[in-house]
């Protein structure tokens, strides 16, 4: 495993500020422990995260990138996570046939009252890519 | 309607000049917008408002400039000041209905004027040919009515591999495929337009020879698309990833600049947003041992892909345009059309279609998102 050579993913995460961000919030308000091994980046929706986003720190090295936001139907602009879910669906499809990693960008819902969701996923991620090992991007300069 | 646009010396160009003429002068239009001869016969898209200056049109001619979708875009704007007669390829068309989707363009009061397309030459081939008077139009259209190419040079490859040749939902087609055009043009029109034409109607217009050359071109440009693709994709499986179809990229941005869809005014790559402090170059070089510059040159294209690959058109423009001979359009039409397949969308099909991005269905890929 991974984990022994003390591999620590790096997760870079955009949080809809309605839902997830407020749900993280709430993890940390209830101190409920989860690896430190995300950095949270505030979005008013995830409707508006561009795929452009996510692949910066893909590119540059990240390890994963995370996009939360609300549960379908509960957009606080009615339909920005359906438009986010359909982005996600073509921004996966472009990496694999690209040959990149599409197991490194996560979309999740989790809402505001979801802190202990928030905290899982992120132990789950880290998990998962701690399994998958450091993003080979890492060491590629020439991108 | 179907009607014989009549041939006259055996001439077709003409015809077409006089067509294009009738349009102007009947008032049906303000102005026609039409590849004009200059210098020797090279021809490129200008807007004509004078008919005396039709006689140096020619949209007959094996090649195109440039995509002209974002010029008539420019011309029309979401609201067309003026009724244009527009003479464009079919690739072109379907990425001006895409631009019309991406509210960039109006199809208001517009003419629109298609015709069977057997391909393009490369720019540079076709100047040379034009220059060297190399290029018999008579011999072109003969070889184009049977749907290939007339001699040395090959078509462009997205030529080669474009399986839409044939127009969709214009006013006026011209069907030149199959056609014997020293007696007549057979074509498409709106009965409106007809009767201003004076083109008598005919009861149907003979297809046995134009599907003769329709559906072996189809089988071919099929054949040939998917050998393509499929060596695209291995080449990109076998190097890990499209880096090494991007390694040679000069990031001049030609394929931005010609792509006919990637229409904003300013591109997120031209502006600071990826602009660093000094001392970002140092850290970064560190942090991978080196760092190529210009920086996010994979970022760039994949970027792109994201933002266009759902409407790519296939007209290869990228391809033509990339002084690196990176087959760009390849790359895009691989990958924007398994894009496009998973969302069962057909880009410049018909305007009635929405563009993916901008709608959804709330019952579909229900399993995003959800913990596993």
């Amino acid at each position: 495993m991974s984990d022994t050579n003390g591999f620590e993913p790096r997760i870079v995460a955009f949080l809809c500020n309605w839902c997830t961000y407020t749900g993280a919030d709430l993890a940390g308000t209830s101190r409920l422990q989860y690896p430190p091994n995300v950095r949270i980046i505030r979005t008013m929706c995830s409707g508006a995260v561009d795929p452009v986003y996510a692949l910066k720190p893909l590119l540059d090295g990240v390890d994963g990138v995370l996009i939360g936001g609300c549960h379908p139907g509960d957009c606080h602009y009615q339909t920005g996570n359906y438009k986010a879910r359909r982005r996600y669906v073509a921004l996966q499809q472009i990496l694999k046939t690209a040959g990149l990693d599409d197991q490194r960008v996560w979309l999740r819902w989790i809402s505001a009252s979801e802190g202990q969701i928030f905290a899982d996923t992120i132990t789950e991620m880290v998990t998962a890519l701690k399994d998958l090992g450091p993003n080979p991007l890492r060491q590629n300069w020439a991108v | 309607m179907n009607g014989f646009i009549p041939v006259e010396n055996s001439n077709p160009l003409t015809a077409v000049r006089g067509l294009l003429r009738q349009l102007l002068e009947s008032g049906l239009v303000d102005a026609v917008f039409v590849p004009m001869e200059v210098d020797g016969g090279v021809t490129v898209p200008a807007l004509v408002a004078d008919v005396d200056q039709l006689e140096h049109a020619n949209p007959l001619v094996p090649a195109m400039s440039i995509n002209s979708a974002r010029v008539v875009a420019a011309m029309t704007g979401k609201e067309a000041p003026a009724a244009l007669g527009v003479v464009l390829h079919p690739c072109e068309l379907r990425a001006l209905i895409e631009l019309v989707k991406l509210q960039q363009a109006s199809l208001d009061n517009m003419i629109l004027i298609s015709m069977d397309c057997a391909g393009t030459y490369e720019w540079t081939d076709f100047t040379a040919m034009q220059r060297a008077g190399e290029l018999n139009l008579a011999d072109y259209l003969g070889a184009a009515t049977q749907g290939r190419a007339h001699n040395g040079h090959e078509l462009r490859q997205a030529c080669q591999m474009c399986t839409q040749p044939v127009p969709e939902g214009v006013n006026i087609h011209l069907q030149l495929f199959g056609a014997d055009l020293a007696s007549g043009i057979p074509v498409t029109l709106d009965d409106r337009l007809a009767e201003v034409l004076n083109i008598g109607a005919v009861d149907e217009l003979p297809t046995a020879n134009r599907q003769a050359v329709i559906e072996p071109l189809l089988a071919q440009r099929q054949q040939t698309r998917q050998k393509e693709l499929a060596a695209m994709q291995e080449r990109i499986n076998a190097n890990g990833g499209l880096f090494d179809v991007f390694a040679t990229c000069i990031r001049c941005y030609n394929c931005s600049t010609a792509c006919p869809l990637c229409y904003c005014k300013t591109c997120l790559f031209c502006t600071s947003a990826f602009g660093h402090p000094p001392e970002h170059y140092l850290n970064a070089a560190r942090r991978k041992g080196a760092m190529r510059l210009p920086a996010d040159t994979m970022l760039f294209h994949l970027t792109r892909m994201n933002h266009m690959g759902l409407s790519c058109v296939s007209c290869g423009m990228c391809t033509s345009a990339c002084p690196s001979d990176i087959p760009v359009g390849v790359v895009f039409s691989l990958i924007g059309g398994q894009v496009q397949e998973s969302f069962g969308y057909h880009p410049g099909a018909n305007l009635e279609e929405p563009l993916p991005l901008i709608t959804f269905q709330a019952d579909e890929w229900v399993e995003i998102g959800e913990r596993r």
